[in-house]
């Protein structure tokens, strides 16, 4: 299990941003200008904040708070980007086959959808993993590249738009769009719905015997099952479900808030900075609102700094590894021999 | 010259191997020694004993060269080593310390054989496994020692017993002239240990030194010829075996007479419980009675977990019947792994045994835990119990084995069960630690409401005198061994007896 000092994620931050700046300097970039097109991008105005940064924290907050809840378990749940392109598939023809409905009685059905066909996606590593004790780590990340291009096939076949030239589907009825949370922007209320999973994710952890038992099995198993007497298989496959459905959720909030499309290449990659996200909070769900926020706001200074200062996006890409190689070198704990 | 003074027979002093004096160590604040003295001879088997955290541990690390003393003189073979600074340990192998530990460094996957060839250095100019070479020096140490292991089963397969067998002929296989066992006796049976003893002593007389860290006195008295007893960081007692009785070393360890002696034994209630369980297909009947204590001996791997489990209501019985009152308590063996959780604190340890109680619970249909009360009531069983911890929000981990264990059994005989299965409660515990565990358990026969009690521990002298009844249990069968016959020979008879 990962623990570390409270002050370990701040640590992994500074790390990160003192060696980004390092390496742009050595890339022969301008840091400063660099790194103010960073935070212009991220937070340089009302835009930037809402319909860039926290719209883009959304589906990684979803997806990080899908990963903290396994982790917490002690399942290893890499399969949230398969999960989240599972939930978006099935929201997506909920919302699709549904447009005749008012948009109150739609959503939620959706965002069902979404939920139960996550949970269908996790269901098989549960499932291989209760009954054979299969490694989960293995089993979820091949079912990721499965519904990554089963979704490709879908919409280049079933689902494509009815001209059939882009690999994409049909937009989604109105009925089926997420209402907008912050008047002017393109923020949508699944960030509203985010950050209510994670308040409850927090409070289920803090305080009910369930959140309780979950962080049992995952920190001792034996103890848990037996001192605990709780039945622990049974609990683990019931967690790995729910984060799954989590994920799932992820996948049909972007595509009804944002892309109102569905396309072969939804996600680049949430699924997987999830567990960054999940890691830097220390699996702490309330933690995951701002890790999950701060990973947005680097993707969204990301493309300002591309933008004003010519600097290439996967740079982003170093800063987050080495937030989470901070992190992680500041939680090492001493133990004794 | 070694060889000479040993033949030579008693009369002559003994090569001193291994002298340490003045041995001085502190962690910050605490001081773990304080002015150790020990003198280890070839050709004798020497114990070092003390209460947890006497220093023990620290001394042994010391000697290992994991640890750098604050000030002292160690000698081995007369020669003051390593004066003034840190000795590695590779340094202490080179002078022929070899160290068997409490946990053993064996890979599982491995056969013994595999295991063994990763401590034998390459054969010059070879790339070959040194199969030969190993095969030679086996041979020629089991005709010295007769230490046989079975080399070609993997290690998980093997018994601790034989894996620890083969951890001290890993460490033979380097010849060390001066082998330090740390507790090898705490994770073996009463006929395994006889075996270990015996061991201990072919080794001595071939001319080592044998230090030998122990707990139970009575190990230490049969095999030691010269005793060392720490208290506190300190030496208190250096005496031949001949010079000390068992009192006289357990007062030392524990430097307070009064605390040696046993409470009054309680009276024996008869209640209503009853826990039937069938061993076999031939069904062995066993009833509880409140009130009582009922002991099965036996030695390791003869169905102790699966009864233990069984009879607490932890796994399901494959056949027959078992029928358990509502609150059963129970003391597994192994603390660390299944009696806590490290990384939680102590509250959260408590709530471990205690989330199903309704009166924990709170909230819409009992999901949410009533998490105040139950700090509470851990900082009571903290007082109550005697643990030594800063408060209910310590971790577990920090704190030290004996004191885990008290945590164990004041939660567990705290919430007034009615059945108590206590699995080797006493087992890696000091002195103390374990007279806490006896009198909690003796005390609970004096309860208004007493318990019935299903003692299961592989220490025999354990099981004799806390027993109202005592059973056998050998490979899955329990037989009830008869009152007349309630001594260490009659229950070992028995289970000898037991085998086909």
């Amino acid at each position: 299990m990962i623990r570390a000092r409270w002050w370990g994620p701040l640590v992994g931050v500074g790390l990160a941003l003192a060696i980004t700046s390092l390496a742009l300097a050595l890339g022969g970039y301008d840091v400063s200008a660099a790194l103010a097109a960073l935070w212009r991008g991220a937070f340089g105005s009302e835009q930037a904040i809402a319909s860039f940064t926290l719209k883009r924290s959304v589906p990684l907050l979803l997806t990080g708070l899908a990963v903290a809840l396994a982790f917490r378990a002690g399942i290893w749940n890499i399969g949230a980007e398969g999960q989240l392109y599972a939930g978006a598939v099935a929201g997506f023809a909920v919302g699709f086959a549904g447009g005749g409905l008012p948009a109150p009685l739609l959503l939620p059905l959706v965002l069902l959808a979404s939920l139960m066909a996550g949970a269908v996606w996790a269901a098989l590593p549960a499932l291989l993993r209760s009954r054979n004790g299969t490694n989960e780590v293995i089993t979820t990340l091949l079912l990721n590249f499965v519904a990554l291009h089963l979704t490709g096939w879908l919409v280049q076949g079933a689902l494509q738009e009815p001209r059939g030239v882009f690999n994409e589907s049909a937009p989604l009825p109105t009925a089926a769009h997420l209402p907008t949370l912050w008047p002017g922007t393109d923020l949508h209320i699944g960030f509203a719905l985010a950050i209510g999973a994670a308040g409850a994710l927090w409070a289920i952890f803090r305080f009910t015997r369930a959140g309780f038992l979950i962080r049992a099995i995952g920190e001792g198993p034996e103890a848990a099952r037996i001192t605990g007497g709780v039945r622990s298989n049974r609990l683990a496959t019931a967690v790995f479900l729910a984060s799954g459905a989590l994920a799932g959720l992820a996948g049909a909030v972007q595509v009804t808030g944002v892309d109102r499309k569905l396309y072969d290449a939804l996600s680049p990659g949430w699924g997987y900075t999830a567990i960054a996200v999940a890691l830097l909070a220390r699996l702490n769900p309330l933690a995951v609102i701002a890790t999950a926020i701060f990973f947005g706001a680097l993707q969204a200074g990301a493309a300002g700094m591309q933008r004003s200062a010519g600097v290439p996006f996967a740079w982003v890409t170093v800063v987050e590894a080495i937030a989470v190689l901070g992190v992680l070198i500041a939680a090492r704990e001493r133990t004794p021999r | 010259m070694k060889e000479d003074a040993a033949a030579a027979g008693t009369a002559t002093p003994r090569d001193v191997a291994v002298r340490i004096s003045e041995l001085r160590r502190a962690f910050g604040p605490v001081v773990a020694l304080d002015g150790a003295r020990l003198e280890a001879r070839a050709g004798e088997v020497h114990a070092l004993v003390g209460e947890n955290g006497a220093g023990k541990t620290t001394l042994l690390s010391i000697l290992a060269g994991h640890l750098r003393p604050d000030a002292g003189r160690i000698e081995v073979d007369g020669r003051p080593v390593a004066e003034g600074r840190a000795w590695s340990a590779r340094e202490a192998w080179s002078l022929g310390i070899g160290m068997v530990h409490q946990h053993f460094a064996l890979v599982p996957r491995l056969t013994g054989r595999e295991n063994l060839m990763l401590g034998v250095r390459r054969v010059r100019g070879g790339w070959g496994l040194p199969t030969r070479r190993l095969g030679e020096r086996l041979g020629r140490l089991e005709l010295e020692t007769g230490l046989r292991v079975d080399l070609d089963t993997p290690v998980e397969a093997l018994t601790i017993g034989e894996r620890q067998r083969l951890e001290i002929l890993k460490v033979l296989l380097r010849d060390p002239r001066t082998l330090v066992l740390d507790e090898p006796t705490s994770v073996l049976a009463p006929p395994e240990v006889e075996g270990l003893l015996a061991l201990l002593r072919r080794l001595a007389a071939e001319g080592r030194a044998v230090l030998l860290v122990a707990h139970k006195l009575d190990e230490v008295l049969e095999v030691a010829d010269r005793i060392t007893v720490l208290r506190a960081g300190r030496t208190v007692l250096e005496a031949a075996r001949g010079e000390v009785t068992a009192r006289s070393v357990a007062e030392a360890m524990v430097g307070d007479a009064g605390a040696l002696d046993a409470p009054a034994r309680a009276e024996v209630r008869v209640g209503e419980v009853r826990a039937r369980w069938s061993a076999r297909a031939d069904g062995t009947d066993l009833e509880l009675r409140a009130g009582e204590i009922v002991g099965v001996a036996g030695v390791e791997g003869n169905g102790q977990r699966a009864l233990a489990r069984t009879l607490a209501g932890r796994a399901t019985a494959a056949e027959g019947r078992v029928e358990l009152p509502e609150r059963v308590a129970y003391i597994p063996q192994d603390r660390g792994r299944e009696g806590l959780i490290g990384s939680f604190d102590l509250t959260e340890n408590v709530a471990l045994g205690r989330h199903g109680d309704p009166g924990v619970r709170t909230g819409p249909f009992g999901l949410a835990l009533r998490w105040r009360l139950l700090r509470e009531e851990t900082g009571a069983l903290i007082e109550g119990y005697g643990v030594r911890a800063p408060g209910p929000g310590a971790r577990a981990a920090s704190l030290s084995g004996g004191n885990q264990q008290r945590l164990v059994v004041a939660r567990e005989l705290h919430g007034r069960p009615r059945l108590v299965v206590a699995e080797n409660p006493t087992r890696g515990l000091d002195v103390a630690g374990a007279r806490f565990v006896h009198d909690a358990l003796r005390e609970l026969r004096s309860r208004d409401d007493a318990p019935a009690t299903l003692l299961v521990s592989t220490d025999l002298d354990e099981v004799l005198s806390l027993a109202d009844r005592i059973f056998t249990l050998v490979r899955g069968r329990l037989v009830e061994v008869p009152a007349a016959e309630r001594t260490r020979e009659g229950v070992g008879a028995r289970m000898l007896e037991a085998l086909p």
